[in-house]
């Protein structure tokens, strides 16, 4: 049974004392519950989307040797809140040649086709909004409202440049939709089911349960989906929409205040839904190792609680994980042209993602779950998976070493210096 | 070839062209007449012998009618080989009231703009000129300010012009329900303005671009908006008062403007420079260029969208600072040079300082290469993008690392050796097309950032060798004879030219300088069409060009 009905049952039986089923303002009950569970998702929203701009700043200014925002709150932390209510403070402008309408709600479409896909993003064992049996579907279809948005804003704007931009980004949506939508096909496949915890509920709490370790066309599927979702998501390397050495801002040029925000805020919540949905569909979810999801649900009292907390835990930490390594391409690729932009969509990724799906689709006919050809694919794919991991921690490593002696030697102090001694 | 053998040749082929060989100037100069002129720069292009692609300068001089002679305005054209390395100086005299001349613009396309800046600025006309209209002063402006009688108007556009009555008025209203009103489609394309505060245009240059998609169908550069007149100032304030004028003609290497200026009235002066005071430019001068080239490179990355490479080189920028901050007191506009010599000496400590930052920084260069030099987009967004053959890149006027980069060794320093250059062991870089063909837009790159390896090599020699000695000759009230003198010096945008007119007083008559930038930004409208609106960020970020040294 669905959480939130049956919390809004719950509700109408200790309160009100009648049966939900007879009861005449149950839905009432199910208004108020589903009212707060939005709010309740909304505050996660903003709770994420605020605090990842302060980590992302201090991330770049990392990585650019410089500091970062470090003045509000301890280390800064409470820079998201001052931002915040700076641009509320601001003046909403509207340009005198803008079409007022398309101009004034492209924000919240945008928003709404973000804050939407939080609907079915699994956090926990039963920390889910709504579990559809359409959950992956649903999410695609979402957050194509965006596309709408971003193409409303870019037309209402009456700006050329903001034009620029919003047909940059709709092309580049719709474009990146299709490998996208490919690569969580083969997913699908695997799973035999849309739905989100479905998907979760198929994987294991070990790496070698999880999809991505399962065969190569799985693993290919991954890596393709999240360059097609850091497309999506109009970050650099894919940032054209809103480049601003070319097109100074793109299709939000001529927002200011709160409505600049909330395109601000689409993007920062963006880039968790695209971890998230990566975690979900392929690094096993919320799943706890050595802890089966049927455990979980017949646990009671605080052990229920603390399950749950756990694999809440353990999906925001992926989904966190994965986070960061878009803020790194963020911060250290230059981007890409246009026209580049579509032949990596259409001659690499669209082809080779449609040649995953079927790959999987082979495999599944091929080779028997569980069976020696299985776990042959599978631990060679965890190797593949580790060798990729060491090579990139190898690869940050030497390039600190290469400079951290060089730097001492000239600042007289060490490049490296634990987060808690952040300057 | 000597300027009097070159006269002898044009004399020889076109006789009653030749009006009079001025061989008194510091550069010698042939007066042509008006009429003859492009058959004269038409035959010295192509002659074999004398083979002169490449048009420096072209500006005028307005003189006024003194007791009997009438006043006149001369065109001044600056010619020089490549090939050959020779040069000449040709000067036609035009009438003061109606100076009409024949363009140029058909044999060196470079012409375009320096005759449009002599339109604009001293009034004269040129038949058969593509595209004659003001480029510094507005369309509507009245008046040619370089001429020596130029009243300025009181009010332009029912703004006051001078800053009491500016004052006066308290807040000007500017915007107006005219200036805003729409231009009719005219093409069928998206036209629009890029810049003049558009984030990749390096300051404030105007691009009017005309677009189908993507793609571009051309872009006209409209330059003006940082034009401070620092050439009519330097008519008022005199020789040495121009010294810190020239610092904010080129903010990134505001030492080579110095130096340029410097040479020029030292030349007109014939000051000589202690030999300590030269290893002092050439030390500043090079720690400059460093500084210069990290801004170009790094800014360009930032207009491929890598916004890390920028700020690790200013990184290493601030060093430099702090180090000209220790040298010359100041951390952008040096006034460093005097007319025979520097302001102050280099001590002990900050040479040690230069070489410890050299220990420091020559890894640093390979760390930026990790970062963004090697990157398979960055690669891939400059190779093969915006390519300039060496015919192209001599006819336009290109200098410096935007003409080695199409695989032109030259450099002034080796080439036309000034101060001290000549002493040190350092090579001249040239683009290899190291990931396309030669004179892509990554060329240009490269060669900048190898360039800085060559200078750094230069700074090692110049800390080693630097002798003791004074810093300054002492000189007299700096007050030349009559004459006409061109100096350059290789700045990191390239050629860094300074023409100077005295006339026996103490502040020059005329000075008009050359500068890289000028000359690259025309270009950019020849090679626009077909690129893409991130290709033309890409050619102006590789062009290197920048605002204040266009309009000066």
């Amino acid at each position: 049974m669905n959480i939130m009905h049956y919390l809004a049952d719950l509700l109408v039986r200790s309160l009100f004392k009648a049966d939900p089923a007879t009861w005449p303002y149950t839905w009432i009950a199910y208004a108020v519950v589903i009212g707060v569970g939005a709010l309740l998702a909304f505050a996660f929203v903003a709770i994420f989307a605020g605090p990842v701009t302060w980590i992302e700043r201090r991330i770049a200014g990392r990585i650019q040797s410089r500091i970062g925002p470090n003045r509000n709150g301890p280390q800064g932390c409470l820079q998201w809140l001052a931002d915040g209510i700076k641009c509320w403070l601001k003046e909403d402008l509207v340009p005198a040649t803008a079409d007022k309408p398309l101009y004034l709600a492209a924000p919240y479409l945008v928003f709404t086709g973000m804050f939407g896909a939080f609907v079915v993003l699994p956090f926990g064992a039963h920390v889910i909004a709504a579990d559809l049996n359409v959950g992956l579907l649903y999410i695609l279809a979402v957050t194509s409202l965006v596309v709408v948005g971003l193409l409303m804003a870019g037309w209402g704007s009456n700006s050329k440049w903001a034009l620029f931009g919003g047909v940059r980004s709709a092309a580049q949506l719709v474009s990146y939709e299709v490998p996208s939508a490919f690569s969580l096909m083969a997913v699908v496949l695997m799973a035999g089911t849309l739905s989100t915890q479905g998907i979760v509920g198929a994987q294991g709490g070990w790496p070698w349960q999880w999809f991505v370790f399962r065969n190569p066309f799985l693993f290919a599927a991954f890596i393709m989906y999240f360059i097609s979702a850091i497309a999506e998501g109009n970050r650099t390397p894919f940032d054209l929409p809103e480049a601003e050495s070319e097109i100074i801002a793109g299709y939000n040029i001529e927002y200011s205040g709160m409505r600049f925000l909330f395109f601000l805020f689409a993007e920062w919540a963006n880039m968790w839904i695209m971890a998230a949905v990566a975690t979900l569909a392929f690094l096993g979810g919320w799943q706890i190792p050595g802890i089966s999801p049927e455990r979980i649900a017949e646990a009671k009292g605080w052990t229920f609680v603390g399950w749950q907390a756990l694999s809440f835990a353990i999906f925001v930490f992926k989904g966190t994980c994965l986070v960061f390594t878009i803020i790194q391409i963020r911060w250290t690729l230059p981007r890409l042209r246009v026209d580049q932009l579509m032949i990596t969509c259409w001659k690499y990724l669209v082809p080779l993602s449609m040649g995953s799906a079927t790959g999987v689709l082979l495999l599944m006919a091929l080779v028997r779950e569980g069976g020696i050809v299985d776990w042959v694919m599978r631990g060679a794919m965890l190797l593949v998976g580790l060798l990729v991991a060491g090579a990139y921690i190898r690869k940050v490593r030497a390039t600190f070493m290469a400079d951290r002696d060089n730097y001492k030697k000239m600042e007289g102090r060490d490049l490296w210096y634990p987060p808690y001694r952040l300057p | 070839m000597t300027e009097s053998e070159i006269c002898d040749r044009l004399k020889a082929a076109l006789p009653d062209a030749v009006e009079e060989f001025e061989s008194q100037l510091l550069d010698p100069a042939i007066r042509v007449k008006p009429a003859r002129l492009v058959e004269a720069c038409r035959f010295l292009r192509d002659d074999p012998s004398t083979r002169m692609h490449y048009l420096r300068l072209v500006t005028g001089v307005d003189r006024l009618p003194a007791g009997e002679t009438p006043g006149r305005i001369e065109m001044v054209y600056h010619l020089w080989s490549y090939e050959k390395r020779h040069g000449i100086v040709l000067r036609v005299h035009l009438d003061r009231d109606n100076p009409v001349a024949d363009t140029v613009c058909g044999v060196w396309p470079v012409a375009n703009w320096g005759e449009r800046e002599a339109f604009d600025l001293l009034g004269v006309t040129f038949t058969g000129h593509p595209d004659l209209k003001r480029i510094m002063m507005p369309v509507d402006w009245v008046g040619h300010p370089l001429r020596k009688d130029y009243q300025r108007p009181d009010r332009y556009h029912g703004l006051p012009t001078n800053r009491t009555a500016v004052l006066e008025q308290g807040r000007v209203q500017v915007a107006t329900a005219e200036h805003v009103a729409k231009a009719e489609p005219v093409s069928g394309y998206m036209q629009l303005n890029m810049g003049p505060h558009h984030p990749a245009t390096h300051g404030v240059i105007n691009f009017l671009i005309e677009t189908d998609g993507e793609v571009l169908r051309r872009a006209i550069p409209d330059v003006g908006y940082l034009h401070r007149g620092i050439e009519k100032i330097s008519e008022m304030v005199g020789y040495l008062g121009t010294m810190p004028y020239t610092d904010r003609v080129d903010y990134l290497g505001a030492m080579f403007t110095n130096h340029g200026w410097a040479l020029a009235v030292e030349k007109l002066c014939n000051i000589e420079v202690p030999r300590r005071a030269e290893f002092c430019r050439v030390i500043a001068s090079e720690l400059n260029r460093i500084a210069s080239h990290q801004i170009a490179t790094g800014a360009l990355a930032m207009d491929l969208g890598a916004f890390t490479p920028f700020l690790h080189w200013i990184r290493e920028r601030e060093k430099i600072n702090d180090i000209m901050e220790r040298i010359c007191g100041a951390r952008l506009t040096y006034n460093y040079m005097r007319f025979g010599g520097v302001s102050r000496d280099i001590d002990q400590v900050t040479i040690d300082e230069i070489r410890r930052w050299l220990d420091h920084y020559e890894p640093m260069m390979l760390e930026f290469d990790r970062l963004i030099s090697g990157n398979e987009i960055f690669i891939r967004r400059l190779a093969n993008v915006a390519v300039i053959d060496p015919d192209d890149a001599i006819a336009y006027g290109l200098v410096g690392p935007n003409l080695r980069g199409s695989g032109l060794a030259w450099d002034v320093r080796r080439d036309e050796p000034y101060s001290i250059y000549n002493e040190f062991e350092w090579d001249v870089i040239t683009g290899t097309g190291v990931h396309g063909v030669v004179g892509d837009a990554f060329d240009r790159y490269d060669c900048r950032l190898r360039e800085i390896r060559e200078s750094v090599r230069i700074l090692r020699q110049a800390c080693e060798r630097i002798p003791e000695g004074e810093v300054r000759t002492k000189t007299a009230r700096i007050k030349p004879a009559a004459n006409e003198v061109y100096t350059r010096v290789e700045g990191p945008r390239g050629e860094c030219g300074f023409f100077v007119v005295s006339d026996g007083t103490d502040k020059p008559y005329r000075s008009r300088f050359r500068t890289g930038s000028f000359t690259a930004m025309t270009i950019i409208e020849h090679l626009s069409p077909g690129l893409m609106i991130a290709d033309l960020v890409a050619l102006i970020g590789s062009l290197d060009v920048l605002a204040p040294e266009i309009d000066r």
